[in-house]
C-alpha cells in the first residue's frame, strides 16, 4: 500500500495530492494501563505508516540504546514519551497529541497515561474523540483500570470501542486467551452504554494485527487495527442527522449593511431560507445567506465554521444559540449533570462557578450532589464533596436560563466546563442529563410594596455591613458598636452574628468547608431578604472564604454591600483568644478552626480595612460610619 | 399502520382481515373507520363485503394468488438464484471482455442456457421476486415531482443536463445502488428510457466498483455517458472524482450541497405518498413505489446523506472557532507573524474567520534583523494587501550591544533577540493573548501543550500545571498579569500544511523554492550568503547552487537542502519522498532533546 502511493507521489504527484486531499479526519483515544503497551502502539502505527521521519527514527534508535527497554531493537515507546521529566520516570504523565495519516484518513490521537489519579486526563482525551482504543494485557486479563477507562468512554459518549488485546505473543497467541478476555469484557461493558465493542487479538511489540493480518493467529478472521480505524464511521457523520444548532460565538459587524453571526455548527445542516430560532429569546427569523470568504454556501454542516445572516433585524449575541425553527433546544435554569471534578481543591454544594457551555458563560451553584461514582466498581455513594478526579451526579443551578440538548444527543450542547471565580482555573467538566422540572414552575411573585417603599417608611437606605476576619479579630465588638450608634441615631438595624444563626437557622452545620460554605449561603441570603425588608443588616462572620463572600456580595445591589475587613494579625486574635478556642485548637481539640488549619482568605480590595491592633473599638466604629456616611447609607450629620 | 404488512400477509391472514372487515362493516362501522381498524383498501373492503352479500361467509375468502410463489423458493430456484447472482457479479480480475452489464434480455438468455425454460414475463417475476430487477426510477420521478414545486426546479435541472448531454450524444444514465440481502448489493443505472442495466457487487459498492461500472456503460457508447450520480460523496471520491474529470463524461450530483435545498422533499408529503402507495399497491412488487423523488431505494431521504467533511475542512474550521474564542474573550489580542509558512496559514485562516471584516488585531513581528531578505519583503506585500496592521519590534538592548549570530552563537542570540524581544513587545503594547503559529507535530514538547496556554506574569509556561481542554471549550480567562498563547494551527502537521497551501494558494516567501542562491557549507549546514553582514570563515567561497529552505528564520541560523523543487507541488513530492523532519534545518532543536522544553520555559515562543 505504502509502496503503491510512494509510486504515486514519485509518477503524479498532483493525482496524489489530489486524492490526499480528500482524506477525512478521525479521532481516537488510546486508554490502557501503564504497562499494557500503549506507547508502543502508538509508536508501531506512527511508524507502520510512515509519518517519522529519518531523522527522528535516528534520534529513537539512539535514544532505545540508552534509554530503551528492547535491547537493540527500536522501542517505540519512546518516541511518544514526551517531555524530559516524563522520560526520567519512563511513565506519560499528561494528555499528548499524535498524529498520523494512511491513504485514507488522517488520524488525530490522543494518548492518556493509565495512571488512577489522571482520569481528569482521560476525560479531557475522549472528550474530542469518536471512537477509543482500550488497550488489556493479555497476560493480566481485565483489570479494574480497563473498567475504568471503559466507564469513562462510554461516560463521555463514545459509541464505538475496540478491545486491543495486547502482547498475545507472550501468551503463544492463544486463542482461548482472547476468547475468555473478550468474554469477560462483553459481560462487563453490557453494564456501559457503549454501542459497538469490537475486539483484535495483536502485538503492538511484533506487529501482529496491527496493519497486516497476523500469521500467528490464524484463527482471528477479523478485520486489523488500522483497517478499522480507517472504515469506522466518523462521528460528525452522526451528529449532521440531528437538529440545526449553531452557538454565536462572536458578533461579525464591518460596516452598517452587513451583520453576521460567526459560530461554528454544533449540528444538523443549515440552508439560506431555512426557519432557525434565537434562543434562550425564542425569536424566529430565517437564514438569509451563509457567508464564507470562499463564496456564499448553499449549505453548511455540523462541523463547519461560517457565518450567517439573517433575514430579520434580531437581537441575537454571544452566548445565544440559534437552532432549527421547528427542533429548537431546551432553555432551563436548573439540570441534572455528571461532574467530573479536575482540581485540586474539592467541589462543594453551594459554592459558585463559572459556567462555561458553548460559547455563553454564566454563575452556576451545585445546589446537591445526588451521588459519587466509584469509577472502579461503579457503585453509587454519598457524598457531601467532589475530590480531584471524582465523578458524581449532581444538580446545578445557573442565574441565567440556558439553551441546551442532553450531553447524550449532543456532545457540544450538553458539555461544560467550570471555573473556579477567584483562580480562573478550569476546575471541572460537566455533561448535562436533563433540566429539572422546577426551573418551568417557580416564577418570581411581582409584588407592589417594594424595597424601595419599605426603606423610605424606615427613612434610611438599606445595606449590609459585612464584617469578615479571623476569629478574635473584633468584628463582633465593633459591629455591635456600630449597631448601638446607628440605633441612637434612629436607624433600623439587625446585627446577625454566629449566636442569632449558628443556634438556629444553621443548627444542622459544622465546621467543614462543605458545611462553611452552606452556613455564608444561607447568612447571604438572609441577610439579603432583610435589605429587602429596608433594614441595615450587620453580619459578624469569619466567612473565610473570598468566593462565598462574592456570593453574598452579589445578592445584593451594587452599592448596598459593604465589606469590612477586621484585619488582626494571627498572633494577636490568638492572643487575646476570648473565647479560649485558639488553645483548644491547638491542642488538637477543635478541629477545620480558622487560621490553624483551615485557611483564611483576606479579601482583596474591602470598602472598609480596620486594624485593631491600632484602633479601640469605638475609633473603629467611627471610622465605620464615616465611612457609611461617605457612601451616602447614612445622611451626613446635621 | 406500517404499509410494508399488507405486502406480506398470507391468504389466510388476509382471509381473517377480509372477514373481519366485513363483521366491521355489518356492525354499522363507516368505509374509514374499517379501513384504519383492519388496514385493508377501501375497494378490496368493499369487495368483500359485495362477495359477503351475494354468497355468505365462505364467498369472503380469496384463493391463492396467481401462480404459486412456490416455484421461486424451490431449492432449485434458489440454486438457480445464486448462480444469477455470482454470474453478474462484479469481481476483481474478472477478465475485460466479459460482459460486466446485465439487463433482463441477458438474464432471460442466461436462464435458458442453463436448461430452464420459461416465458419472458415468467423470468422477469422471477427476476422481480429476487430483487434483481432494478426499481423503476424514472418514471416515479417525474411522478413524485408533480405539483412539488421545488422538485420542479430539481426536474428542469435534469431535464436540461439530459438534453444538453444528448445534444452532445452522450446517454444519459441514472445511477444508483441498492442491498439486495445480506451478503450482496446491486449497481443499477436507468437511461432515458427507463431501461436498466445492472451488476451485483458481494458488499456496499464502493468507487472502485462505481468506476468499473461507469467504464462498462461508458464503453457501450461511443459518444460517452452522462451521469447522474445519488450523492455527493460520490464524486468527492478521489477515484471517481479523478475519472469524472478525464473521462469524457459529464455528471450532476443529486445529493450535492449545491442542490440539497431542492433534493429534500418536505417529510409530510413524502409521508403522505407512502399511504397512497400502500393503499394501492397491495399485490403489485414495486419497492420504488415508496421511495422518494431523489433518492436512491437504499437511502429514504438524501438529505440525511452524512457530507464526509475532508482533513482539511475540519481542521480549517477548528482553528477558525479557536481565533473567534479569542477575539471574543481577550482584551487586547495580537497575531505573532514569522513571515513563515505556518504564519502564512495562521493568517489566512485568521482572514477566514473574520470574513468580510478584517481581522480585528494587529500582527506583530518580533524582528532580529537577521532575518532573510526576501521575508521583509514579503512581509510588506503582504500587510498591504490585505490592510492589516503590522508592527514590529526588535530588542532595542540587542540592538545597542549588537547582538548577532556570528559572534554570539545561535542559543544567546535566540534568547536575547527572541525570547526577550517578544516578552518586551507583548509588555510594552499590553497585548493579553496572542496567536502563534506551533503545531504539536513539531516537537515533543509541543505534543503536551494546550491550545491555550497560560504564562505568568513573566511568562514563564508550567507544563505541569496546564488547564484541561474538553470539547471545544477553551477557557480564557486570566489573572491580571498573566498573558496567553494561542496556537490555533496545534493539530496540522507539515503535510496538512502544504496542502492546504496548495489548496488554496496561499501566498509564500520564494525561499521556500528552490533558485539558484549563494551559499557555504559549515559545519555540514548549507548557509545562504544574504547579505555582507555574514564572515567568511578561511577559505569559505560562497558558490551559487540550487537550494530551497524548508523552514524560515534567521538566515545565519536557518540551514538550506540542496533542491530542484521549484513548484508547490515539487516540494510536497520531495517532502514526501526524502523524509527528514523540518525542524532538522533549524539549529536551535540541536542542542538536546529536552532543549525545546527549556526554551519554552523561558517564555520562547
Amino acid at each position: 500500500m505504502q509502496a503503491e502511493s510512494n509510486a504515486l507521489i514519485a509518477s503524479d504527484i498532483s493525482a496524489y495530492l489530489d486524492r490526499h486531499e480528500h482524506k477525512s479526519l478521525l479521532r481516537f483515544i488510546t486508554c490502557g494501563s501503564v504497562d499494557d503497551g500503549k506507547s508502543t502502539l502508538i509508536g508501531r502505527l506512527l511508524y507502520e505508516s510512515k509519518t517519522l521521519f529519518e531523522d527522528q527514527l535516528e534520534t529513537v534508535s539512539s535514544d532505545s540504546k540508552k534509554w530503551g527497554t528492547q535491547g537493540k531493537n527500536i522501542d517505540f515507546a519512546l518516541l511518544v514519551d514526551g517531555l524530559a521529566a516524563e522520560r526520567e520516570q519512563g511513565i506519560t504523565i499528561d494528555v499528548a497529541y499524535r498524529f498520523f495519516s494512511t491513504d485514507s484518513r488522517k488520524f488525530i490521537v490522543a494518548d492518556t497515561p493509565g495512571h488512577e489519579q489522571y482520569t481528569r486526563n482521560m476525560v479531557t482525551g475522549a472528550s474530542t474523540a469518536d471512537v477509543a482504543v482500550i488497550l488489556c494485557d493479555a497476560r493480566a486479563g481485565l483489570l479494574t483500570q480497563t473498567r475504568r477507562h471503559s466507564y469513562l468512554v462510554s461516560l463521555l459518549g463514545i459509541r464505538n470501542v475496540v478491545l486491543a488485546v495486547n502482547k498475545m505473543d507472550l501468551m503463544d497467541y492463544d486463542e482461548s486467551v482472547f476468547d475468555s478476555i473478550t468474554d469477560d469484557y462483553a459481560r462487563f461493558a453490557k453494564e456501559l452504554d457503549i454501542e459497538k465493542i469490537t475486539a483484535i487479538p495483536m502485538s503492538a511489540l511484533a506487529g501482529d494485527n496491527i496493519t497486516e493480518p497476523s500469521d500467528n493467529m490464524p484463527w482471528y478472521h477479523g478485520t486489523t487495527l488500522l483497517s478499522w480505524l480507517e472504515t469506522v464511521k466518523i462521528d460528525n457523520e452522526r451528529r449532521q442527522q440531528g437538529a440545526f444548532r449553531m452557538p454565536v460565538q462572536w458578533v461579525n459587524r464591518p460596516s452598517l449593511d452587513f451583520r453576521g453571526y460567526a459560530g461554528t455548527i454544533a449540528g444538523g445542516r443549515i440552508a439560506p431560507g431555512d426557519p432557525v430560532r434565537i434562543q434562550p429569546s425564542g425569536r424566529m427569523t430565517q437564514v438569509a445567506r451563509i457567508v464564507t470568504m470562499d463564496g456564499d454556501l448553499d449549505e453548511a454542516v455540523s462541523g463547519q465554521s461560517v457565518t450567517l445572516t439573517l433575514t430579520d433585524e434580531v437581537d441575537a449575541s454571544r452566548g445565544d444559540v440559534i437552532s432549527a425553527g421547528d427542533a429548537p433546544a431546551s432553555v432551563a435554569d436548573q439540570f441534572e449533570t455528571t461532574i467530573v471534578w479536575m482540581h485540586d481543591e474539592p467541589l462543594l454544594a453551594g459554592r459558585p462557578y463559572l459556567m462555561k457551555m458553548g460559547t455563553r458563560t454564566v454563575n452556576a451553584t451545585i445546589t446537591t450532589i445526588k451521588h459519587q461514582v466509584n469509577v472502579n466498581t461503579l457503585e453509587e455513594s454519598a457524598a457531601t464533596r467532589l475530590e480531584l478526579n471524582a465523578i458524581g451526579v449532581c444538580n446545578i443551578s445557573t442565574d441565567q436560563p440556558l439553551a441546551f440538548d442532553a450531553y447524550k444527543t449532543n456532545r457540544d450542547m450538553g458539555g461544560f466546563i467550570l471555573i473556579d471565580r477567584m483562580n480562573n482555573a478550569t476546575v471541572g467538566a460537566g455533561m448535562l442529563h436533563f433540566s429539572l422540572r422546577r426551573a418551568d414552575n417557580i416564577h418570581l411573585q411581582a409584588v407592589d410594596v417594594d424595597k424601595a417603599v419599605r426603606a423610605g417608611l424606615k427613612g434610611q437606605k438599606p445595606a449590609v455591613v459585612w464584617f469578615t476576619g479571623l476569629s478574635g479579630a473584633g468584628k463582633s465588638t465593633v459591629a455591635n458598636q456600630v449597631e448601638k450608634q446607628l440605633a441612637a441615631k434612629g436607624h433600623h438595624t439587625y446585627l446577625l452574628d454566629g449566636d442569632n444563626v449558628r443556634h438556629g437557622l444553621n443548627r444542622d452545620l459544622g465546621f467543614t468547608d462543605a458545611d462553611r460554605v452552606e452556613n455564608i449561603r444561607r447568612i447571604g441570603e438572609v441577610a439579603s431578604l432583610m435589605v429587602d425588608s429596608g433594614l441595615i443588616v450587620l453580619t459578624a462572620f469569619i466567612s473565610p472564604f473570598r468566593s462565598e463572600r462574592a456570593l453574598a456580595r452579589s445578592l445584593v445591589a451594587e452599592d448596598e454591600f459593604i465589606e469590612v475587613h477586621v484585619d488582626t494579625p494571627l498572633s494577636i486574635a490568638e492572643e487575646r483568644d476570648p473565647k479560649g478556642l485558639y488553645k483548644k485548637a491547638r491542642r488538637g481539640e477543635l478541629a477545620n478552626f480558622t487560621g490553624i488549619d483551615s485557611p483564611y482568605q483576606p479579601p482583596e480590595r474591602p470598602e472598609i480595612l480596620i486594624d485593631t491592633s491600632s484602633l479601640s473599638a469605638e475609633q473603629a466604629a467611627e471610622r465605620v460610619i464615616a465611612e457609611l456616611r461617605r457612601r451616602g447609607i447614612l445622611s451626613p450629620p446635621e | 399502520m406500517p404499509p410494508s404488512r399488507v405486502n406480506r400477509q398470507t391468504v389466510t391472514e388476509l382471509n381473517a382481515l377480509r372477514r373481519r372487515a366485513v363483521e366491521l362493516r355489518e356492525a354499522g362501522h363507516t368505509l374509514a373507520e374499517t379501513q384504519v381498524e383492519v388496514g385493508l383498501s377501501p375497494p378490496t373492503i368493499i369487495a368483500a363485503v359485495k362477495a359477503f352479500k351475494s354468497g355468505g361467509w365462505r364467498a369472503v375468502d380469496v384463493g391463492p394468488r396467481g401462480r404459486p410463489r412456490l416455484d421461486s423458493q424451490k431449492a432449485g430456484m434458489q440454486a438457480l438464484k445464486q448462480q444469477l447472482i455470482s454470474a453478474s457479479c462484479l469481481r476483481a480480475g474478472t477478465s475485460a471482455n466479459t460482459r460486466l452489464l446485465w439487463n433482463s434480455e441477458r438474464a432471460e438468455r442466461w436462464i435458458h442456457d442453463q436448461g430452464q425454460q420459461a416465458s419472458r414475463s415468467t423470468i422477469l417475476s422471477w427476476l422481480h421476486q429476487w430483487t434483481l430487477q432494478p426499481p423503476s426510477r424514472y418514471r416515479q420521478m417525474r411522478k413524485v415531482s408533480a405539483g412539488e414545486p421545488d422538485s420542479a426546479i430539481w426536474l428542469k435541472r435534469h431535464e436540461q443536463f439530459a438534453r444538453r448531454a444528448r445534444r452532445r450524444g452522450k446517454t444519459v444514465y441514472w445511477v444508483a445502488s441498492r442491498r439486495i440481502d445480506d451478503s450482496c448489493h446491486q449497481l443499477f443505472a436507468h437511461d432515458l428510457r427507463a431501461r436498466a442495466q445492472w451488476c451485483v457487487t458481494l458488499a456496499a459498492p464502493g468507487a472502485e466498483d462505481y468506476l468499473r461500472f461507469f467504464q462498462a456503460l461508458a464503453g457501450e457508447h461511443k459518444g460517452g455517458i452522462a451521469v447522474v450520480l445519488p450523492g455527493a460523496h460520490l464524486a468527492r471520491d478521489p477515484l471517481l472524482a479523478a475519472w469524472l474529470a478525464h473521462s469524457h463524461s459529464d455528471h450532476l450530483i443529486i445529493g450535492n450541497p449545491a442542490d440539497a435545498g431542492v433534493a429534500r422533499l418536505p417529510e409530510k408529503k413524502a409521508h403522505v405518498r407512502k399511504r397512497i402507495d400502500s393503499n394501492k399497491s397491495n399485490d403489485t412488487m414495486n419497492p420504488s413505489t415508496n421511495t422518494a423523488m431523489a433518492t436512491p431505494p437504499e437511502a429514504p431521504a438524501i438529505i440525511n446523506r452524512p457530507l464526509t467533511l475532508t482533513h482539511l475542512q475540519r481542521l480549517e474550521a477548528e482553528s477558525i472557532h479557536i481565533m473567534r474564542e479569542v477575539v471574543a474573550e481577550a482584551d487586547k489580542p495580537v497575531m505573532l507573524y514569522s513571515i513563515g509558512k505556518d504564519s502564512a496559514v495562521m493568517l489566512h485562516l485568521a482572514r477566514k474567520a473574520f470574513f468580510p471584516a478584517v481581522p480585528p488585531f494587529p500582527l506583530l513581528h518580533v524582528d532580529t534583523g537577521w532575518k532573510f531578505r526576501a521575508m521583509y519583503e514579503f512581509r510588506d506585500s503582504i500587510v498591504k494587501e490585505y490592510g492589516m496592521e503590522l508592527l514590529t519590534h526588535i530588542n532595542p538592548e540587542g540592538l545597542a550591544q549588537k547582538v548577532n549570530p556570528f559572534t554570539h552563537g545561535s542559543a544567546l542570540h535566540t534568547d536575547i533577540m527572541k525570547t526577550q524581544g517578544l516578552k518586551q513587545a507583548l509588555d510594552e503594547h499590553g497585548f493579553d493573548i496572542a496567536f502563534g503559529g506551533a503545531r504539536r507535530d513539531e516537537e515533543k514538547s509541543r505534543a503536551k501543550e494546550r491550545v491555550f496556554s497560560f504564562r505568568s506574569a513573566q511568562h514563564r509556561w508550567d507544563a505541569k500545571n496546564q488547564r484541561p481542554e474538553l470539547w471545544s471549550l477553551y477557557n480564557a480567562r486570566k489573572q491580571r498579569d498573566e498573558s496567553i498563547r494561542v496556537f490555533p494551527i496545534s493539530n496540522w502537521t507539515e503535510l496538512d500544511i502544504w496542502q492546504y497551501i496548495h489548496r488554496e494558494n496561499i501566498p509564500i516567501v520564494p525561499l521556500y523554492l528552490a533558485a539558484e542562491r549563494p551559499v557555504v557549507t559549515r559545519d555540514g549546514t548549507l548557509l545562504m550568503v544574504d547579505d555582507d553582514r555574514m564572515p567568511m570563515k578561511e577559505g569559505e567561497v560562497p558558490e551559487m547552487r540550487s537550494v530551497r529552505f524548508r523552514t524560515l528564520g534567521c538566515y545565519p541560523l536557518t540551514g538550506a537542502v540542496e533542491s530542484t523543487a521549484s513548484t508547490l507541488e515539487e516540494i510536497i513530492q520531495e517532502m514526501l519522498l526524502t523524509r527528514t523532519s523540518e525542524r532538522q534545518g533549524r539549529m536551535i532543536d540541536h542542542d538536546s532533546a529536552a532543549s525545546m522544553e527549556k526554551k519554552k520555559q523561558e517564555g520562547y515562543f
